[in-house]
């Protein structure tokens, strides 16, 4: 009832795990997939060389989300193989997601992951953290457009892009990757956003600026989601906010064709993928649906 | 919620040489091996064991690196941050308790100690240092009711060796309900193979990079098993550790690379 196809993958259902959370080895992907019931797993954004990323406190909970600032901490696209390895033993898809400095390193990281045995690649163009990385490219519709070519050109694989609603017009940049031949869009990265402590009168975070994410951000992200679906014609995934299965279903009706989910698995641990799945079903059972298709752009 | 509480320090009492404990003004009522998060504004936020576990919570810190060292200058009515306590504490069930601690492990060993002895049960404990002016805690846990056995590597005082041969020694003519350890993690590679052999179940506290500390990132998270270090654990089974090749044999470091402790298996 839940299983999908997109891009090509096969999809047992259409929840994802969100790049970066518990994503940085293989042992963690593995039970992710296997105990969490995860559709698909995204990896850590991976670049060329081993990142510490930002000192601590990299994470912080809010009243109605939660900040964090890790930095794009990984090992590296090299030591990176044997994590992927480790991972298909979680038999579902893999999407390596990968940022990178230049068009140059995007390109390079997006060849190994591809040499590695990955599904599909999604291009971090939102992460809001790092200098001129991530988000950086997803500011601008003419580097927006120029990554995503670049990849084209060299990955065979499905590449997704990820954008940020930090952009000015998340809609054009949207456009802008789907015209260089992105096959899809995820929709959306942490917001760019801090927390002082009153007390001491210090930013709270080590960078200071974190990205934000969890419930607070789901109706931006529904409304990206939205207005992307409408304008563009290659699938997009929904992120932000997700913890139920009627978050999920708002993201269908938006126009998602699949989501992803990340923070919600503080509030529910890790075997949340079941239970979304569990509730999708529930909903399309008392709705008389029989398929996601059914529901997916609803509201447009 | 894990959101982050200012605290104020209220006491600081010098262990040893390196060594300090800072109790602090509130109370987060934690188990035996849970930890905080302890954040130096503008410098880091790093886990500590929770040492005092009951009334006014008290971390205590061994100088090493920047951090610490930061720390370690702060003086009565400095202002820490706390998020926590977090993870799994020590699970205790048995009459006949043995612990093994290294260095500043002994931190989350000492408040189980004396709460075990406030309910009965008999605990012995080796504690270890490199040299007889870093033992941490041997007085506080006399005092408590604990049979102490003391090793130092340079044999300064009580048995001039490791903690592990005291342990082999002990298990020749003794055996306990439960074994409970915290160090080094060669050290505590090799009290689980001695309990083992004499089937005494044992929980060992682990020590892995932690950047969010709440189980979301996943840089704590152990080969062979998936579990985070800061969420399923810091305490884990024996049988836990068992099903992990990375346990006694490398960490992750920041970027979560392997190091190997020692050389490559
Ligand atoms: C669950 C847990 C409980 C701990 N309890 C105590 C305690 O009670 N008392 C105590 O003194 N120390 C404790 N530590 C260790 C402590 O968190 C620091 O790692 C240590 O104090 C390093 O100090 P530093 O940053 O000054 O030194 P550095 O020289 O900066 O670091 C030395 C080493 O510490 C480790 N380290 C550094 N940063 C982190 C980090 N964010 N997370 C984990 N390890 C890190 C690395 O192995 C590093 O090589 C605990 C660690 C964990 C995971
Ligand atoms: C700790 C943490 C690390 C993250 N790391 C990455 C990353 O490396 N690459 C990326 O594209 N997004 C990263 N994100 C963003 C998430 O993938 C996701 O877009 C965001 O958290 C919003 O979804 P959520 O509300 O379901 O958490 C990270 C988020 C968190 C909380
Ligand atoms: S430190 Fe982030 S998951 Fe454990």
């Amino acid at each position: 009832m839940l299983d999908i196809e997109l891009l090509g993958m096969e999809l047992k259902n259409p929840l994802m795990l969100a790049s970066g959370i518990l994503g940085v080895s293989g042992a963690s992907l593995k039970r992710v997939a296997l105990s969490g019931g995860a559709g698909a797993i995204v990896t850590k954004s991976i670049g060329m060389t081993p990142r510490e990323g930002h000192r601590n406190p990299t994470f912080v909970e809010l009243d109605n989300g939660y900040l964090s600032a890790i930095g794009l901490a990984n090992p590296g696209y090299v030591e990176f193989e044997e994590e992927i390895d480790v991972a298909k033993a979680g038999n579902v898809p893999i999407i390596a997601s990968v940022y990178g400095f230049s068009f140059r390193e995007y390109v390079e990281v997006g060849r190994v992951m591809e040499g590695y045995g990955a599904d599909a690649i999604e291009l971090n163009l939102s992460y809001p953290n790092v200098g001129k990385a991530g988000a950086f490219y997803g500011y601008s519709e003419e580097l927006a457009h120029e990554v995503v070519a670049e990849v084209k050109k060299e990955v065979n694989l499905p590449v997704i892009a990820k954008l940020t609603a930090g952009a000015g017009d998340i809609v054009a940049i949207a456009k802008a990757c789907e015209d260089a031949g992105a096959d899809g869009i995820t929709a959306i990265g942490s917001l760019r956003a801090m927390k002082i402590d009153i007390e001491t009168g210090r930013p709270v975070l080590g960078n200071k600026m974190g990205g934000l994410s969890g419930s607070c951000i789901k109706p931006i992200a529904v409304r990206c989601v939205y207005e992307i679906s409408r304008e563009v014609s290659i699938p997009v995934i929904g992120c932000g906010g997700i913890t139920t299965g009627e978050d999920a279903i708002e993201y269908f009706m938006a126009g998602a064709n699949a989501v992803q989910i990340g923070t919600g698995l503080l509030s529910r641990g890790i075997t949340i993928f079941k239970k979304v799945s569990l509730e999708i079903k529930e909903y399309m059972e008392e709705n008389g649906y029989s398929g996601i298709d059914e529901i997916i752009g609803l509201a447009l | 919620m894990n959101t982050m509480e200012i605290a104020k320090i209220k006491r600081v009492v010098k262990d040893t040489q390196r060594i300090k404990t800072f109790i602090l003004d509130i109370d987060v009522s934690a188990i035996p091996g849970q930890f905080v998060m302890v954040w130096l504004p503008d410098v880091d936020e790093k886990p500590m064991s929770v040492s005092y576990t009951s009334g006014d919570m008290g971390i205590t810190i061994l100088e090493l690196g920047d951090f610490t060292r930061r720390l370690c200058e702060l003086k009565v009515g400095g202002k820490i941050g706390i998020r926590g306590p977090m993870g799994r504490g020590f699970k205790v069930y048995g009459d006949r308790l043995l612990l093994v601690g290294g260095g500043v492990g002994m931190a989350p060993l000492a408040p189980l100690a004396e709460d075990a002895i406030k309910e009965g049960k008999e605990v012995t404990a080796i504690v270890g240092a490199i040299t007889a002016k870093e033992l941490l805690f041997v007085e506080r846990l006399k005092k408590a009711g604990v049979r102490v056995f003391v090793s130092t590597d340079d044999g300064t005082a009580g048995y001039k060796g490791f903690t592990t041969d005291v342990l082999q020694e002990l298990l020749q003519k003794e055996t306990f309900d439960q074994c409970f350890t915290c160090g080094p993690e060669i050290m505590m590679f090799k009290v689980l193979n001695i309990a083992e052999d004499k089937e005494i179940p044992t929980q060992a506290s682990l020590h892995r990079y932690f950047k969010c500390g709440i189980g979301i990132c996943g840089h704590c998270v152990l080969d062979g098993t998936g579990l985070r270090v800061c969420k399923e654990g810091p305490t884990f089974r024996d049988k836990e550790l068992r099903k992990s090749h990375e346990f006694g044999y490398y960490w992750r470091n920041a970027a979560g690379q392997k190091i190997y402790f020692g050389v490559k298996k």
